[in-house]
């Protein structure tokens, strides 16, 4: 005991003074903290969401790497020989092992969250259930960082074994990429992870009820947890070269085999595979993008658009071989020739193919489409929003070509779709708030609807939980504030010019938890006008809602 | 200085190893008497480290006895190993682990660990007890494996090559440091392939070949023992022809050289007492006589060539 007591306190004090596993054991989950915070800046409360994310990718992180290595490395440069020359037993020295990188990754995760609630996270709502269910993640992936360390025989063979359950997990496994937005496949093959194990027990004691609501999840990690310790003890081996014996060493690598499948199995038979209660994606189907296409602050990479020949708004586009990122240069040339064009443009609203879900094919301004009096067969159109015929709207917009609602650009909840509690609240927070709005009083009507439109879009843009939820809110409000008609035609008025007026009021959104517009003012300008055309389509029933 | 009639601090009977179709240990047999440094001298891959290993709880022999002060090594390891201290080939340690922490943390492994104050006093690492072990010399590192092997106060001390890879200084070093364990009673099993250190280190030694102890026994017995021949050379006081020293008894490998003759003989004063008579028949007065001993080199390799040739 005293042994094992020395040994723990001297693996301790080791770690501090090694530079590398500092910068692995605290840099990057700091690293982590911070890349999740810039993708989920939007949310009214950033982070709370994704704490079980976060946790479990630290834990992973020195699991899957941290322990490893150093048990190999110690192993490979025969430290370990000499221990054994003491009375000091196997067990107390794989024990002090694991109990000090157990510390060691408590610390990243205080650090972590310390660090997340100095930039306004919450308090987590179950702090002593939250201790409870990182130990049981800890507990689990140590034991598969044991199954590493024994089958590695060097630092090397560490850092390839553990990329094969770190990349994996991090991606299709549930715990970088949230399950709602993987495909189905996926969610069945991340049910043979204990990511997503983690990440749910984790969140259950953050911001749901708490974690008797992950009951399986913690039987999950606690089958792998000792089927990671059996296999580890199984195969253990003093020094590397000391080959353990075949039938032995392939036994436990079963035995760890065995019960990641034996937990596959279970949820698969339990029917519990479907995105998590817990998980943010329930509320979002399955669009949401990951985080990591987020993460470049690339929401909507941008699309030369072809010229609309026919003087109709649907475009003629089709498929991938259009989406072309433009150039700066060609945007900027685009601009040039669009303002000289009477201020007459071809709208945006024209959606991309249906085929192309992608935020990918978002549309872009179509700048290079000629001024309509380049369009010898195309009629002109009105001087102004009030001379707007239904005329015009029938033969301007092909509604049919908008991008489903339900989709990633401009998605539009259900009315029987159901938030979470804390999206919900945002949502009632916003529509309580925008009465009161100043960019809601300007005294031009189409400027107005311009502002109203950016409050959809700029959630839908950012992915924020809420944007789904917004559009409805804000039709309500625009449907009470407007007559009918004027409002067809100041939509539809939009649509066609959706880069005049200005967008200043993305900067006045701080009440609702937005402190600055996004980077790209015509991916703004799109996303408006496509909510304008799908409201069009509601408006005169060309197009309703679901 | 070695008192015969004390029960073995060591005794290792029969020791079996076999490692696939390779029989590294085939009926090792030692006994090591309290107080005594004891040498297992053979060439790579001879046994000496199996045999080690064996004794220290590394490997699980397949068949034989290893008693260590009276305590059956097979059965009760954890008594035995705290009453060996041991220092292996290339012992390492973590980078960053300074002497002072290794000390104290391996002293806190033991039943009766020495404080470490002591041991770096008495290994001289005074000027180093706080540096990380990645700064260390090697004749520092090796010190400092020796002092982990005093941390339990060992009845015995096990040293597997302890000057493998030294400079002569650091070399030097050691010996004093083992002349001084000798000195202060400690029973020693070292291995080496090194014979002149051998010689001058070791109360008795065991000669190991092909997993078989081919000898046993003090340097001087064994070379006194050796069938190897001596050699005699003699200078005289005239040039000497070869002619003259035909069928010289008991003489081998006979080479005359200007005023010198020099050959072998396993019988020195059939073979001495002949020359002179022929010098003296002669009348070539003597300049120098020598006969020298068989080296402990010519008896091990005499012994191990024979072991090779048997196996």
């Amino acid at each position: 005991m005293k042994g094992l007591a020395a040994q723990l306190a001297s693996t301790l004090r080791l770690h501090f003074r090694n530079r590398m596993a500092l910068i692995y054991g605290y840099l990057f989950p700091t690293i982590f903290l911070i890349a999740f915070w810039v993708l989920y800046r939007y949310d009214q409360v950033p982070l709370v969401r994704h704490v079980g994310e976060l946790l479990t990718v630290t834990v992973l992180g020195g699991a899957c790497f941290g322990l490893p290595t150093t048990m190999v490395s110690e192993r490979e440069r025969g430290v370990w020989r000499r221990y054994r020359l003491t009375p000091i037993s196997i067990g107390a020295i794989v024990a002090s092992t694991v109990a000090a990188r157990y510390v060691l990754v408590v610390l990243a995760g205080l650090l972590q969250l310390a660090l997340a609630m100095a930039v306004g996270m919450p308090m987590p709502q179950h702090p002593l259930e939250l201790a409870i269910a990182f130990t049981f993640v800890a507990f689990a992936f140590l034991g598969m960082g044991l199954v590493i360390a024994m089958l590695a025989d060097n630092v090397p063979a560490v850092q390839a074994l553990g990329q094969c359950i770190f990349l994996p997990m991090l991606i299709i496994g549930g715990v970088a990429v949230p399950l709602a937005s993987l495909p189905d496949w996926a969610q069945h093959v991340s049910a043979f992870f204990p990511g997503r194990y983690a990440v749910q027990a984790l969140q259950s004691t953050v911001t749901t009820a708490g974690i008797g609501t992950a009951r399986f999840s913690l039987l999950a990690l606690t089958l792998i947890g000792l089927a990671g310790c059996a296999a580890g003890a199984v195969m253990f081996r003093w020094d590397a070269g000391e080959r353990f014996s075949r039938r032995r060493g392939r036994s436990g690598v079963l035995v760890a085999l065995a019960a990641w499948a034996a937990v596959g199995v279970l949820a698969e038979t339990r029917g519990s595979i479907g995105a998590p209660a817990s998980g943010r994606a329930t509320a979002q189907g399955g669009s949401e993008q990951p985080p990591s296409a987020a993460a470049s602050g690339e929401t909507a990479p941008a699309v030369t658009p072809a010229p609309v020949t026919d003087g109709t708004l649907s475009p003629t586009r089709s498929g991938r071989a259009l989406t072309i990122h433009a150039t700066a240069a060609e945007q900027e040339a685009a601009r040039g020739r669009s303002a000289s064009g009477a201020g007459r443009e071809t709208s945006p609203a024209s959606a991309p193919p249906p085929s192309a879900p992608a935020p990918a094919s978002a549309p872009e301004p179509a700048p290079a489409s000629p001024p309509p009096g380049n369009t010898p067969a195309g009629p002109a159109l009105p001087a102004s929003w009030q001379a707007v015929t239904p005329a015009d709207i029938d033969r301007e917009i092909v509604f049919t070509r908008l991008p489903p609602d339900e989709g990633v650009v401009t998605p539009i909840a259900t009315s029987d779709e159901q938030p979470e509690t804390d999206v919900a609240d945002e949502v009632e927070l916003l529509k309580s708030l925008l009465p009161t709005w100043p960019p809601a009083k300007v005294a031009d009507p189409v400027q107005r609807v311009r502002n109203y439109l950016y409050v959809m879009a700029v959630p839908d843009i950012f992915q924020m939980q809420t944007e789904r939820f917004i559009p409805p809110v804000v039709f309500d409000r625009l449907e009470q504030e407007f007559p009918k008609n004027d409002l067809i035609k100041i939509l539809f008025w939009i649509a066609l010019t959706p880069y005049e007026g200005d967008d200043k009021a993305v900067d006045q959104m701080q009440p609702f938890g937005i402190q600055n517009g996004p980077p790209d003012a015509n991916e703004l300008r799109n996303r408006s006008a496509i909510y304008a055309v799908k409201l069009l389509g509601r408006l005169t029933g060309k197009r309703p809602g679901k | 200085m070695i008192d015969r009639t004390m029960p073995s601090a060591l005794l290792v009977r029969d020791l079996q190893k076999r490692y696939g179709t390779v029989l590294a240990a085939q009926g090792v047999s030692f006994d090591i008497r309290a107080g005594e440094v004891f040498g297992l001298l053979g060439p790579n891959g001879a046994g000496k480290t199996t045999t080690i290993e064996c004794v220290l709880g590394l490997r699980e022999p397949d068949a034989g006895e290893i008693t260590v002060g009276g305590v059956d090594a097979r059965r009760q390891p954890a008594v035995v190993k705290e009453k060996i201290g041991a220092s292996l080939q290339a012992t390492a340690l973590q980078d960053k682990i300074t002497p002072r922490e290794a000390l104290t943390l391996f002293g806190s492994f033991y039943a009766r660990g020495v404080p470490a104050a002591e041991l770096i006093d008495r290994f001289a690492l005074g000027d180093k007890a706080d540096a990380p072990f990645d700064s260390l010399s090697g004749g520092q590192r090796q010190r400092l494996a020796l002092a982990l092997a005093f941390v339990n106060r060992p009845e015995i001390v096990v040293l597997d090559e302890p000057t493998a890879g030294l400079d002569p200084s650091s070399r030097h070093e050691l010996h004093g440091e083992i002349t001084r364990m000798r000195r202060d009673g400690y029973t020693v099993l070292l291995t080496t392939h090194d014979l002149d250190e051998a010689e001058v280190l070791c109360d008795r030694i065991a000669i190991i070949d092909h997993g078989r102890i081919v000898a046993t026994g003090a340097p001087h017995e064994l070379v006194a023992g050796s069938r190897n021949a001596q050699t005699v050379s003699a200078i005289a006081a005239g040039p000497l022809a070869a002619s003259d020293f035909a069928d010289l008894a008991g003489a081998e490998e006979l080479t005359v050289d200007g005023s010198m003759v020099r050959c072998r003989t396993t019988a020195v004063t059939r073979t001495v007492t002949d020359l002179m008579a022929r010098l003296d028949a002669r009348g070539v007065g003597l300049v120098e006589l020598h006969v020298q001993k068989a080296t402990l080199e010519q008896v091990f390799l005499e012994l191990t060539r024979d072991a090779g040739v048997q196996a």
